[in-house]
């Protein structure tokens, strides 16, 4: 008992936030119900990010009914390689990843041959809701394949490892990298077995990563270390992260991106129940940056003035950036 | 934010207050018992009334009987006789009853019973009637000796005392000394209460004290057969003041019950002789609720029309199990959002809590996990089928209705009737458990899964404790106002920002350096 009250604590004193802290003070202070459904459906969001000019990775089409099944070879038709995901699915669950096409047949990312009718019943499968949250009908959102970029390759496990910066008001306040391994079967979310990996917000360096609730220095599969690692175009990550608030309207959400080997970072999914596991990753509690931010708001609105997304990213990676690593 | 807070401040201090006002008028001003097992002495008394009838010759036998007026709630009074016309009037504070008949035969036997109780008569003191008595009475005229032994009793009892009840008291006193040659004398050898009684009453009627006598009733569980006590008392100008009549004792013990005052016997046979009246008194105990609801009849107290209890009987039931779901959401809301534990979606250890209602708890929990376990491995073999939605439902959902037949027909077989129990045993819950429980198997793998389901059991098991303490019941449904200082709490955990006892596990890697 004793003990856990010294835990408790020292969390306190690290500014760790717990999920009732996040859930009253920023979910549902800053994140209004009503426009949950554009970070819910992964088609509005995409629409929405289109009209803004940010960068998504191409949609080739929809499915909504039964009936445009049919189209699906006409959607394909001149890419070799595509994704097919629920548009209100969750934890990338329904998502299928073709790699190749393959003697009129095609090739899943695992290497697996599918024949097309089996793509036209996952379809069909993700229309009736198999997949989506509370089961209710769904639409079918196929689109361009992200290549990971080079750069990934000997820190992940199949799969395609994705950036998530949590960003409030405006402001990306924490980010981490996460690494699919054997565990989570090729998934970048972390408690299906994923590594997160803290990154710098300054720099985009990579700091240490968390794998299960634990730190970690090195990725299970490839043994090579995660951190230290320089992340191309990191400013172009933030700047994308920061234009998000305008993009959707939440005040407190977890931009998930990618970086394709030929088009840099795109958006890939917005989150607006943000996990807490990214304060392990980067040693460091989300509360006492949020609680600055939130403070420096307070200022800009009695100056009665605004910032601009890249105005935003230069203040946090000031104020949050450049953290020593630890021995 | 933070007029929110305030707001939310007051509404949970005016639920809080309200809920806890509301019990506490109940318990204290109403008197509604606050637990179950209170019970209540219930007695009934029997006066026994037997004379030989003279053979020719109207009858007429009359008999005091307590008034209605005291502090005791009387729940039934019945006069038995046969061939006996009964009439009851009142005079002076006392009551009579009058049995009549033409002509009767032989030895008679007449009965009074009265039930009564002590509780819910409401403020005893109020409800005396108002005292009234004289406070002044001319001496008795006495003579010689007796006169000379009386006025030297009375100057040391005068020099002895105070006032009127210490005087009295006094006066009793040392009539009650049987060595005093002054007593001697009065008594003139006969020293029963009554005499003793008699004396005391002449002495201090030279005073120009009053006093009255009173017959009363001892309310013992002993089995013994009693005749009327003597009690003595007197009026102060404000209240009735009583002695006994052996020790000078001041005060009436709570145990007596008055059964009539003044001079006259308790009975009194015209065409009859050899009139004896005996008392029988039975004391049971009722249940202190059961109790309020028939006094509820009998006086003017009627706190349990608007309450629960006020509903018929089988709906009183359905609320008794109704009013207890607050309870154990509150024992999920706790275990998710201070402790948490994960669970199967919100609220469905609740449905499962109250599905252990019929099965028992061990036998619940080995059901539940059985057919769970047993769905989990159809639904992994559906799931190869490539089925939609709907349809595997369907499939799961008569799976497990064959499943509970066929658990209720072996354990029928084998003699195990609780195994009947699980014809009644929510299925939808069961098949909505599989579906969940299966699709967070997928999502989350098999550990994840697991540690939900155990989770799902204990918040399930612990509600289901919880809601079906008796004790706890009894209180929630006797004081549903309790249920306003649960919604209070209930909101202050609304805005709770504290760690989660989970995550101080979790987050314990951050602090290791």
């Amino acid at each position: 008992m004793f003990g856990l009250i010294k835990t408790w604590k020292a969390l306190k004193a690290k500014g760790i936030m717990g999920i009732n802290q996040r859930n009253a003070d920023y979910v549902l202070k800053y994140n209004k119900r009503s426009l949950y459904p554009i970070v819910d459906d992964k088609i509005i969001t995409k629409l929405r990010a289109i009209e803004a000019g940010i960068q998504v990775p191409q949609m080739y089409g929809i499915i909504e009914t039964e009936k445009d099944i049919d189209r699906l070879r006409e959607i394909i038709d001149g890419h070799n390689d595509f994704v097919i995901k629920p548009a209100q699915g969750a934890g990338g669950d329904g998502i299928m990843v073709i790699a190749d096409r393959f003697e009129g047949r095609y090739k899943t990312i695992s290497g697996r041959i599918i024949r097309h009718d089996e793509i036209e019943h996952q379809i069909s499968s993700i229309l009736t809701g198999l997949y989506s949250l509370g089961g209710h009908r769904d639409r079918a959102l196929i689109e361009y394949r992200v290549t990971p970029d080079p750069i990934f390759k000997s820190i992940s496990y199949e799969g395609v490892p994705d950036i998530r910066i949590i960003v409030l008001q405006g402001y990306p306040v924490m980010a981490m990298l996460r690494l699919p391994t054997r565990q989570s079967s090729g998934k970048a979310n972390l408690h299906q077995g994923a590594i997160g990996v803290g990154v710098d917000l300054a720099t985009g360096i990579t700091l240490h990563g968390t794998w299960l609730n634990s730190k970690i220095s090195k990725h299970p599969d490839t043994t090579n270390a995660v951190d230290g690692v320089q992340l191309p175009d990191w400013n172009g990550f933030m700047t994308l992260a920061a234009s998000c608030y305008e993009l959707c309207g939440l005040g407190y959400i977890g931009v998930d991106m990618v970086l394709d080997k030929e088009q840099g970072p795109l958006i890939l999914e917005l989150n607006a129940r943000p996990g807490l596991n990214i304060q392990i990753a980067n040693d460091s509690g989300l509360t006492w940056r949020t609680q600055r931010v939130e403070a420096h708001l307070q200022e800009l609105e009695q100056a009665g003035t605004q910032e601009t997304p890249a105005e935003r990213v230069r203040f946090t990676q000031q104020r949050f950036g450049h953290v020593q690593p630890r021995n | 934010m933070r007029a929110l807070t305030l707001h939310l401040k007051i509404l949970i201090t005016l639920l809080v207050a309200l809920g806890i006002g509301i019990t506490a008028y109940q318990i204290f001003v109403l008197g509604i018992p606050v637990t179950e097992d209170e019970t209540d002495d219930l007695w009934s008394i029997d006066a026994k009334v037997e004379f030989v009838a003279n053979t020719k010759g109207p009858i007429k036998v009359q008999m005091f009987v307590p008034p209605l007026n005291q502090n005791f709630v009387s729940l039934n009074e019945s006069f038995i006789s046969n061939n006996y016309g009964v009439s009851v009037n009142r005079n002076d504070g006392n009551r009579r009853v009058t049995w009549s008949s033409r002509r009767a035969k032989g030895t008679q036997t007449l009965y009074y019973r009265l039930v009564m109780t002590k509780r819910y008569s409401g403020n005893g003191e109020q409800q005396a009637p108002a005292a009234s008595g004289s406070i002044f009475r001319e001496a008795i005229p006495m003579q010689g000796a007796e006169k000379i032994a009386a006025e030297a009793l009375l100057s040391p009892i005068r020099q002895h005392s105070a006032d009127v009840e210490t005087f009295i008291s006094e006066a009793i006193k040392r009539i009650g000394n049987p060595n005093d040659e002054n007593v001697k004398l009065l008594l003139g050898g006969n020293a029963s209460v009554s005499n003793k009684a008699r004396i005391v009453e002449s002495i201090l009627s030279i005073a120009h004290v009053p006093l009255e006598r009173v017959h009363t009733i001892r309310l013992t569980p002993e089995q013994l057969q009693q005749t009327p006590e003597l009690w003595l008392r007197s009026f102060n100008g404000k209240n009735w003041l009583y002695f006994n009549p052996q020790t000078g004792e001041q005060g009436l013990p709570s145990d007596r019950m008055i059964w009539w005052h003044g001079d006259q016997p308790l009975v009194t046979v015209e065409g009859g002789k050899t009139e004896s009246v005996s008392f029988t008194l039975n004391n049971s105990e009722i249940n202190a609720i059961r109790l309020a609801q028939l006094t509820d009849q009998n006086t003017h107290a009627q706190f349990l029309d608007y309450s629960l209890y006020g509903l018929p009987l089988s709906t009183q039931q359905t609320y008794q199990i109704m009013i207890m779901i607050p309870i154990g959401v509150l024992v999920i809301l706790i275990l998710r959002n201070l402790v948490g534990i994960q669970t199967l979606g919100t609220f469905t250890p609740v449905l499962i809590a109250l599905a252990f209602r019929e099965t028992q708890l061990g036998f619940g929990i080995a059901l539940f996990t059985l057919i769970t376990a047993l769905g989990l491995s159809l639904r992994s073999y559906l799931e190869h089928l490539k089925l939609q939605m709907l349809p595997r439902l369907s499939v799961v959902l008569t799976f497990v209705v064959i499943l509970i037949a066929m658990i209720s027909l072996f354990s029928h077989k084998l003699g195990l009737e609780r195994g009947l129990s699980v014809s009644l045993f929510p299925m939808v819950i069961l098949t909505m458990t599989i579906e969940r429980l299966s699709i967070t198997w997928e999502e989350r793998g098999g550990g994840h899964a697991f540690k939900v389901a155990v989770g799902t059991i204990i918040a399930g098991s612990l509600a289901h404790l919880l809601m079906n303490i008796p004790q706890l019941v009894y209180f929630i449904f006797t004081f549903p106002a309790v249920l306003l200082v649960l919604v209070g709490f209930m909101l202050a955990m609304g805005r709770y920002r504290g760690y989660r006892l989970t995550e101080l596990l979790r987050f314990k890697a951050l602090l290791k350096d």
